[in-house]
């Protein structure tokens, strides 16, 4: 009986338009769950798509011997597709011209991601048997000989190779990259047991199985083999990755944060209209048990059409970004379970968590209600309700960002602006006793009404605030991260490295460039060495202290050195000052904090078999995302310069420039080129989707934010309407009373305004140290235009919503609402 | 107490806290009503009908005294007994109606069958509906009524259940003159029809001098009027009645 009444008046309200406000309010935060979802999901696995490209898998085990089989069966059970590729150093012959070379064997299903991009084009083809395909800079050295010897075995060059889809990026691979078929490897007899070989195994599956796999697999792995995954590592698509992922899961955070605070609002709303009908059941006798049924009921339907409506607009929200993403990105669909699970979930708990405290005081109408109108029954606590409302948000929250960092900043956001909103009401009321009443002035009567609404008011900045506070947050973050982007990946972004330059080539090689205008980096010489001791402490390498040795752990590989008499550009001095004596040394933060070094050590050197001691000097941090050449360690020329060294650069060249590669090749046939211009370009298409759904999130904040200030103008509509018509009939004209509402709702913007800028800074401050490792600033502009935004927005919509009040008669106003 | 009485009050208190302290609403209060009576309640505003009828109906509770509902002593229940003892014994017809905005006519009238379980609630609702006029408003909704026709529905519902007792307050307050008449009719029709025990509270002589009896409530003291004040009070109804006075009452 409960439900069929409950369908009834439901049915009855969703015609009526009495339940717009509530659905629309769980619309949105299922929609923007489960859309955002399914958007973020998809731009993920586009990001992480584009990215694996790099690795040409989506996860690769280097090592220099085979793996555990254990792995491989791991992979086979998963369904997990996989190759085994080899790859080795070794010198090639073309008659009597011989160069080192970097040898990549491959199976026949290289490469599971990405394409072989070939002078000629993109293929998905393998050199034949007997063939060798070759990076075009061996082309160069050698002079295009029509084949070539590789140990034993005499290769056919067929095809030019201008990028491997696993290629890395690294300046220092300075020997051209030749392919082969991983069969023709014995023939050549050039592996011997002992010989220095890395083996590429590469992976690619589904997500979960992926996952599954990582689980089996890395415990199998030995210290020398090394797991890849798009995300490990200091890469810049990594590290761009990483910090979108934070933002989309952060600004969906927020969404919900605010939708759900449009719920509540809504909810209140919806039971204090129901106040009557509650009293008035009770009066004729309904039972406890029949009117917690018929509520609950009520708001179960009202929340699951709020959750249809949200995952069927969450879909044509996804619907509409895969129309505009490009058409590779748009043919992946993720599943829907799990965006279909958020919604509901979200659904239910905001719901019903938001509702929960507005349903309890409803349940608790008293029936005297009916003759006494005042009595609202059993006041709770509001820490009820904040308490409740809390915890639906971070239970929420965790459940979708799986972050607990993210969750308790969000959850630390709230609770400052519930501080900050008590003290605010507290003096609001206080300052009030002291404003008059006269009602000839407009700003003096928003005074006194902002004051007779005290309490009223405190919920209302709540909404204002909590959305102010949203919108500056992401668009403070959206632009940091877009600027952050933008400065690793300016206009001209250099797009060539050139490295293995000789020294005599430094000075032809600049008026090479300078002739044709193109611009570059400075020169930066390399000498490679390997540091040996710290402060005459011999250091052990990372097997050694497996072994059981004592002693402090240095880099177990030989370094590229420079030299510089000035801070590079893109480089920060932390500490000490910048190489001002011959034997100084200036030392990237990261490595020094992993030695353990600081101004004042001593660090010795082998550089071609000479030991070399300088002293740290200073602390620099790099920018290892900048496309410019990056250096561990920078020393003095007088240092450097006795040693044997090759240099390198990086320019930016554009698309008609090519010729100048050609003529660098043919007038510089040993200098190396790598052209990263493919990779520049891959990286500013994540920027780009990154930024496509920034936008999209700031509008859906947008939108929940409108709906909060509609909700809560909604609310106080009826206390309006009487106040209205009290001082009407006192004979308040109506340009006063527009004017004095107008100020009021501008007052509360205006507060609001303020309120939102100090927990903005704050959130901001904890966001940007804690999650996205960002510069901590204030933004100083935000102090004024917040609150003269806040102030126009909530007066225009206020004013809009009250259109209709500020325009009846006084007779129309004496009516009941 | 006499099984022939439909409510049997002694001695009953109410007084409530406020921030002079403690304030008597009603003191001492001892009345009887009979199966089948109907009486009003005149009193001015503020003299503790409201309160009154509030501890009657179930409503609310006594500081002290005892109330008999229909042969319960309200005492004995709790507020689920009370809600039960409502949805089976008792009815109530208010001032400002108090429908349902967003149920139309029929289905505010099916409410409270619908809560006690009754199967053809419908079938009834629409038989009350037609008993007080209103047919052709089966589906119109409470905004779409006059004043006159939400009593109307309010009197349809409140008789759905066949209650033993019906409380009114003020049921024609917020009506005109022809309206008021043509639903206090209605009401008294209703309630001899259905041999219904009617208690009700009103400011109006006139609607109160169609009641058997009448009591004053005065300071939180409840008197019965006799039978000679009746008299002169309807002969001043009358008199004002006919200088073009609607709804005079002494008490406002």
């Amino acid at each position: 009986m409960e439900l069929a009444l409950a369908w009834r008046l439901f049915k009855r309200e969703l015609f009526q338009g009495q339940l717009v406000l509530i659905i629309l309010a769980i619309t949105l935060a299922v929609l923007s769950v489960s859309g955002l979802a399914r958007v973020s999901e998809r731009l993920q696995v586009a990001i992480n798509g584009q990215a694996s490209k790099f690795i040409a898998a989506d996860r690769t085990i280097n090592s220099p011997v085979e793996i555990d089989t254990a792995i491989i069966v791991a992979a086979n059970d998963l369904g997990i597709q996989h190759v085994k590729n080899l790859q080795f150093n070794s010198m090639v012959f073309a008659g009597d011209k011989l160069q080192l070379v970097t040898v990549k064997a491959v199976e026949a299903d290289y490469p599971l991601k990405g394409d072989i991009e070939l002078i000629t084009g993109k293929t998905q083809g393998l050199p034949a048997l007997g063939e060798l395909w070759y990076e075009t800079r061996l082309g160069g050295i050698l002079g295009y000989p029509p084949s070539l010897e590789l140990g034993n075995k005499a290769f056919v060059l067929s095809e030019e190779i201008s990028r491997l889809p696993d290629a890395g990026f690294n300046p220092f691979a300075s020997s051209p990259v030749v392919l082969m078929r991983m069969e023709d490897v014995a023939a050549t007899g050039v592996i011997q047991p002992g010989s220095r070989v890395t083996y590429l195994y590469q992976f690619t599956g589904d997500a979960q199985a992926l996952e599954k796999f990582e689980a089996l697999a890395k415990p199998l792995l030995n210290t020398s083999q090394r797991w890849v995954d798009v995300q490990s590592g200091d890469s810049p698509i990594a590290s761009a990755v990483k910090r979108a992922e934070r933002f989309l899961l952060l600004a969906s955070l927020l969404g919900i944060a605010l939708a759900c605070a449009a719920i509540g609002i809504a909810a209140q709303r919806y039971c204090q209209r129901h106040y009557d009908v509650v009293a008035m059941l009770k009066t004729f006798g309904a039972s406890s048990r029949q009117i917690r049924w018929l509520f609950g009921a009520h708001l179960l339907l009202v929340t699951l059409v709020g959750v249809v409506l949200g995952i069927l607009g969450g879909f044509v929200l996804d619907y509409g970004i895969s129309q505009m993403l490009p058409v590779e990105i748009a043919a992946y669909s993720p599943p829907y379970t799990r965006p279909v699970i958020l919604g509901l979930a979200t659904g239910l708990i905001s719901a019903f968590m938001f509702s929960a405290y507005p349903l309890m005081r409803l349940l608790a109408i008293p029936p005297l209600r009916v003759l006494q109108k005042q009595l609202e029954g059993l006041q709770f606590g509001m820490w009820l309700h904040l308490l409740l409302s809390l915890t639906a948000m971070a239970v929420l929250g965790y459940l979708y960002s799986q972050s607990l960092t993210l969750t308790l900043t969000v959850v630390a956001a709230v609770l400052l602006l519930g501080v900050l909103l008590s003290v605010l009401g507290f003096i609001m009321i206080g300052a009030g006793h002291r404003v008059g009443m006269r009602t000839t002035n407009p700003l003096q009567l928003a005074l006194a009404g902002l004051r007779r609404r005290a309490r009223q008011n405190a919920v209302q900045l709540v909404g204002f605030s909590s959305a102010l506070v949203l919108l500056l947050v992401i668009l403070a973050l959206r632009q940091d991260l877009l600027n952050e982007w933008q400065k690793q990946l300016p206009e001209n972004a250099p797009n060539y490295f050139l490295v293995n330059i000789a020294p005599d080539e430094s000075q032809p090689l600049s008026s090479f460039l300078q002739q044709r205008a193109v611009e570059s980096t400075d020169i930066y010489p390399v000498v490679r060495g390997r540091l040996t001791h710290i402060n005459d402490e011999v250091l052990i390498s990372n097997a050694q202290k497996k072994a059981g040795e004592t002693g402090r752990v240095g880099i177990s590989r030989e370094l590229n050195l420079t030299w510089r008499n000035t801070m590079p550009p893109n480089n920060e001095l932390l500490e000490g000052h910048f190489n001002q004596k011959s034997n100084e040394v200036s030392v990237e933060s990261g490595v020094a904090e992993r030695l353990g070094v600081g101004i004042g050590d001593k660090l010795t050197y082998n550089i071609d078999n000479q030991p070399l001691t300088v002293t740290v000097a200073s602390i620099r941090a790099v920018h290892w995302e900048t496309l410019q050449p990056n250096f561990f360690m920078i020393f003095t020329e007088q240092a450097l310069q006795p040693f044997a060294y090759t240099s390198m650069m990086s320019f930016h060249l554009d698309s008609s420039q090519q010729q100048v590669v050609l003529d660098l090749i043919q007038q510089f046939p040993t200098i190396s080129i790598i052209d990263v211009g493919a990779m520049v370009e891959q990286l500013r298409q994540i920027v780009d989707q990154v930024s496509l759904s920034l936008t999209l999130v700031l509008v859906l904040v947008l939108l929940a934010s409108a709906l909060v200030l509609i909700a809560q103008t909604e609310a106080g509509m009826a206390t309006r309407q009487s106040e209205l018509a009290v001082l009407r009939t006192f004979g308040a004209s109506g340009w006063l009373l527009k004017l004095a509402t107008g100020f009021e709702f501008a007052l509360l913007g205006g507060i609001a305004g303020v309120l939102a800028v100090i927990v903005a800074e704050f959130t901001l401050y904890l966001l940007k140290t804690q999650v996205f490792e960002l510069q901590v600033f204030m933004h100083w502009p935000w102090w004024g235009i917040a609150p003269l935004a806040g102030a126009s927005i909530v007066a225009v919509l206020g004013m809009w919503r009250c259109r209709q009040l500020l325009n009846k008669s006084c007779r129309e106003l004496l009516q009941p609402a | 107490m006499s099984n022939n009485s439909a409510i049997r009050v002694t001695r009953l208190n109410k007084t409530v806290n406020t921030q002079e302290g403690m304030l008597t609403i009603l003191d001492g209060i001892c009345m009887e009503v009979k199966h089948g009576e109907s009486v009003a309640i005149l009193g001015p505003s503020g003299s503790g009908k409201s309160t009154l009828l509030g501890l009657l109906a179930a409503l609310d509770s006594p500081t002290a005294g005892e109330i008999h509902l229909d042969g319960t002593a309200l005492s004995t229940l709790n507020e689920e007994g009370k809600a039960l003892l409502r949805k089976q014994k008792v009815s109530f017809i208010f001032q400002s109606f108090m429908l349902v905005d967003t149920l139309n006519a029929l289905e505010n009238v099916m409410l409270p069958a619908e809560l006690a379980g009754i199967k053809d609630a419908k079938q009834k609702a629409e038989a009350m509906l037609t008993r007080v006029g209103l047919s052709h408003r089966l589906n119109h909704f409470p905004n779409q009524l006059s004043g006159g026709e939400q009593q109307r529905v309010a009197i349809a519902r409140a008789f759905i259940g066949e209650p033993k007792v019906l409380f009114a307050d003020e049921p024609t307050g917020n009506l005109d003159g022809a309206n008021s008449d043509k639903v206090a009719d209605m009401l008294f029709e209703l309630n001899q029809e259905n041999h219904t025990t009617l208690v009700l509270v009103t400011h109006d002589l006139a609607l109160a001098n169609r009641c058997q009896r009448q009591f004053i409530m005065d300071s939180g003291e409840l008197t019965e009027k006799d039978a000679q004040l009746r008299s002169v009070d309807t002969t001043e109804q009358q008199q004002n009645a006919s200088e073009g006075e609607s709804e005079v009452s002494t008490w406002n």
